[in-house]
């Protein structure tokens, strides 16, 4: 029964982030609010576009919630409670929200509409820029842990967190979690306001619902995965192993939920040019620099 | 836990998911109904329909960074295995690896040189 725990952690972390969301979005801190808004969307009428792609359409925003589920699937919550702890999980971690971008070109293509398709392009731009920046910091993790395993990197991090081991691999790792789960100021494929909701300006009902889910579920892997590889996972004194990496997570989560609050949305082109010409030399500097690191200093 | 349970957990989570997302469609479907009335069906454009079709060919503007990222795509497949080992081996898997992002980031610069890094026209 070693599932069940992670399994019940999974489901109360997202309904927790759904409060936080209501919280930084609409000011209100209200317990119920998430539930209420699920049974409204599970009342609500579900409308199809016409001629529309039936199969695309339907598997985008379930594609998005699989991806989601395996991501979190290799993100431990203590040394023994994880659903795989598989020897490759850094990578599969990687493998799996790599279908983030599948599931919301399918989502933008499926419904024939104008606003849609042009989110899930756009998505395909900003994938462009931040596919090298997730990577590349994740390989200076790695090299530091010896092993791409997600309970031995939290282990080489006994002495010194990655954190402040590799800030620089931290912030861009940060700013291209941010872009992956498309979170303002970089959420260009849905960008309210500017595309009409983009990618989910079709969707309605039980459809929206697992879209919605989905986003939430990706945001606690990525969340996991930044405490995980840089915040020392569940290391902490005092208090239990699961509160410290639980507690860590949720912070990075609700950070990660009100930072679009301060900023304004960035153009695709501007993010790209910044990624391309900044972000990966400096990525391949934070490489070196962990390189070097790693064989001078044993910590 | 060996690896091959490690997988069939993983097949599990997507089973277990997909059974999910069913479940709430068909409770969506025995709570109401979906009625047909017209004009419902169009898409989010301020409620007239476009003018044109709207799969047509869309310009990727962004296809310079494409196909330099095919580049470096292909690069990352050799260094997660590099990594791993990369302490074992010390300073000849620095070289190593120096010599050949060397190599990748001129192929960068030279891509930004000729122009890869801006909106296409």
């Amino acid at each position: 029964m070693s599932w069940l725990i992670p399994l019940i952690a999974l489901i109360g972390a997202i309904y927790l982030l759904a409060v936080i969301e209501g919280w930084s979005l609409g000011g209100a801190f209200s317990l119920a609010r998430p539930a209420r808004a699920a049974l409204a969307m599970i009342g609500q009428e579900s409308t199809k576009t016409r001629k529309s792609d039936a199969l695309f359409y339907q598997a985008g925003p379930v594609l998005l919630l699989v991806a989601g589920v395996l991501a979190v699937a290799v993100i431990p919550l203590a040394p023994d409670i994880i659903l795989a702890d598989m020897a490759t999980g850094a990578l599969f971690l990687n493998a799996a929200l790599a279908y983030v971008l599948v599931a919301l070109i399918m989502a933008g293509w499926g419904p024939n509409g104008a606003y849609a398709m042009i989110g899930g392009w756009r998505f395909l731009g900003q994938f462009l820029g931040y596919a090298m920046l997730i990577v590349m910091p994740i390989t200076a993790v790695a090299m530091r842990a010896e092993s791409l395993m997600t309970t031995q990197i939290v282990t080489s991090q006994a002495g010194l967190w990655n954190v402040f081991y590799q800030p620089l691999g931290f912030v861009l790792f940060m700013i291209a979690a941010q872009a992956l789960i498309f979170l303002p100021p970089l959420d260009l494929p849905v960008a309210p306001g500017e595309l009409a909701g983009g990618v989910e300006a079709e969707y309605s009902g039980p459809q929206l619902l697992v879209f919605r889910l989905a986003r939430f579920v990706i945001i606690l892997a990525l969340a996991g995965a930044a405490t995980t590889f840089y915040f020392g996972g569940w290391l902490g004194p005092v208090l239990p192993d699961w509160v410290w990496s639980g507690l860590k997570t949720m912070i990075i989560a609700a950070a990660m939920l009100s930072v679009g609050r301060f900023l304004p949305r960035l153009r695709e082109e501007r993010f790209l040019a910044l990624c391309w010409k900044l972000g990966i030399p400096l990525s391949l500097i934070n490489i070196l620099v962990v390189g070097v690191l790693v064989l001078v200093v044993p910590v | 836990m060996s690896a091959m349970f490690q997988y069939l957990v993983l097949f599990g989570l997507t089973v277990g998911t997909l059974g999910f997302v069913l479940c709430l469609y068909g409770l969506a479907r025995s709570v109401g109904h979906r009625r047909a009335e017209a004009a419902k069906d169009v898409p989010a454009t301020s409620g007239s329909l476009s003018r044109d079709p709207v799969w047509v060919r869309y310009h990727v503007r962004y296809y310079g960074y494409a196909l330099l990222f095919l580049a470096f795509d292909m690069e990352m497949a050799f260094m997660y295995p590099w990594a791993v080992v990369y302490r074992q081996e010390g300073l000849t898997a620095l070289l190593d690896m120096g010599v050949f992002l060397a190599i990748l980031f001129l192929g960068l610069l030279y891509g930004w040189s000729q122009g890869a890094f801006r909106r296409q026209r």
